[in-house]
């Protein structure tokens, strides 16, 4: 019962994760052209993090998603191509626009869907607040967590940037458009890591067994 | 007849990459560098978002395309032991502007003409261009340095007939702007023998 995460060996991957500030918190840390089922035995919550090769993901798409379909929980993040590998993922792609924040008067797009959803005790919802790169449509049956309205300039009709979806598989996905370990592991842009702040140790929490703790 | 750059992509689509598509350069993806000779590559660019665990365990291919004259462009903060002669990097805690303006240390004709000031803030905003300094070779021509003149951010130094041209921040060729793209500039120095000094 543990919880484990990819890493695609590029140098944010390697500061984000084998860096002191999360280390600890993995159980296991599977660098992921070496993913194998083998490798998850046990494992019960497995990250894959932002911008892990699509090509490496798609080579292991069975492995991820019989993971899943154990009844486990995935979550994965943004610049991954999820579109191209996991089930009911349909992804549209934005331009990204990095600077919506330099009008001191604009407000970010995102809106928070489930305030009563147990990750946002976790990560507050203004540390998920930082570009993005594209958008999800949720397959039938999923809960769109984060999303924001169409594109102004009309490339799309908006869509979620983060959701959970209990129905195509067994198990529990979450899937994202966002980047946090990109940027947390660049040293750059702290919202970033204050999402990692609130995501990891929640994440560490749910994969223990959840005996006494009374979350779902 | 020139030979062609080589860059490693790495399974998505990103502006690094399509910064890198008006030069002569072909993409190939990086898991098949063991494939690859790369004495048939002018210059091997290699993103911040390239896996350098994996870059490490080809460092012999590396280092002997340099040793034979190759050149590499390499980007990001070098975590792992990928290239030969370099050292670790350093993060800078909570820095500051002036932990991260660029400063200009030597001419340079890949970045002849652009003003350091441009590199420090893109609309406004500083960072993208580089946030770590490392240690370079003693031997080292060092460009830029970060925040203060001893802590190298740019620099190029030799390997037997090669060189390699570091860049401790977002991909080097995505700079310089319309008018002064840094992505052919690097491609003519390397063409026109990269006359170092």
């Amino acid at each position: 019962m543990s919880l484990a995460i990819l890493d695609g060996g590029t140098f944010y991957h390697h500061a984000a994760i084998h860096g002191r500030r999360y280390r600890a918190l993995f159980d296991k840390i599977i660098y992921a052209p070496e993913l194998t089922a083998d490798a998850l035995t046990d494992v019960t919550f497995l990250i894959v993090p932002d911008r892990i090769n699509p090509n490496v993901l798609r080579a292991n798409r069975d492995v991820l998603i019989q993971f899943a379909k154990a009844g486990h929980t995935l979550v994965v993040f943004g610049e991954n191509r999820a579109d191209t590998w996991l089930p009911g993922v349909t992804w549209a792609a934005r331009p990204t626009n990095f600077w919506w924040w330099l009008d001191k008067t604009a407000h970010p797009p995102h809106r928070l869907l489930a305030p009563d959803h147990e990750f946002f005790q976790a990560v507050p919802f203004e540390s998920t607040i930082w570009h993005f790169h594209g958008v999800l449509t949720p397959p039938p049956g999923a809960r769109a967590l984060i999303d924001v309205p169409a594109d102004p300039e009309g490339r799309d009709s908006g869509g979620a940037l983060l959701y959970e979806d209990r129905v195509t598989l067994p198990g529990r996905l979450l899937v994202s458009t966002l980047d946090p370990f990109y940027h947390h592991g660049s040293n750059f842009m702290p919202a970033t890591t204050k999402f990692l702040d609130g995501f990891l140790p929640w994440a560490k929490r749910k994969a223990a067994p959840q005996t006494d703790r009374g979350g779902r | 007849m020139t030979k062609p750059g080589l860059a490693l992509s790495f399974g998505y689509d990103d502006g690094s990459l399509r910064a890198l598509a008006n030069v002569k350069a072909e993409l190939r993806d990086i898991y098949a560098l063991p494939d690859i000779d790369l004495n048939d590559f002018s210059v091997l660019f290699v993103s911040m978002h390239s896996d350098q665990r994996f870059l490490a365990a080809r460092a012999g291919q590396i280092e002997e395309y340099l040793v034979r004259g190759g050149v590499v462009v390499a980007n990001g903060h070098h975590a792992y032991p990928y290239l030969p002669r370099m050292a670790g990097f350093h993060t800078i805690d909570n820095y500051k502007l002036s932990d991260i303006t660029v400063l200009r240390l030597a001419a340079h004709p890949i970045w002849h003409g652009i003003d350091p000031h441009d590199l420090t803030f893109r609309r406004g905003v500083s960072g993208f261009y580089g946030r770590v300094w490392h240690d370079a070779p003693p031997d080292a021509l060092v460009i830029h340095a970060l925040g203060q003149p001893n802590l190298p951010l740019d620099f190029i130094y030799p390997v037997g007939r090669g060189h390699v041209l570091f860049h401790g921040g977002n991909d080097l060729w995505t700079f310089g702007g319309e008018d002064k793209q840094l992505a052919p500039r690097i491609m003519q120095w390397v063409t026109e023998g990269r006359n170092v000094q």
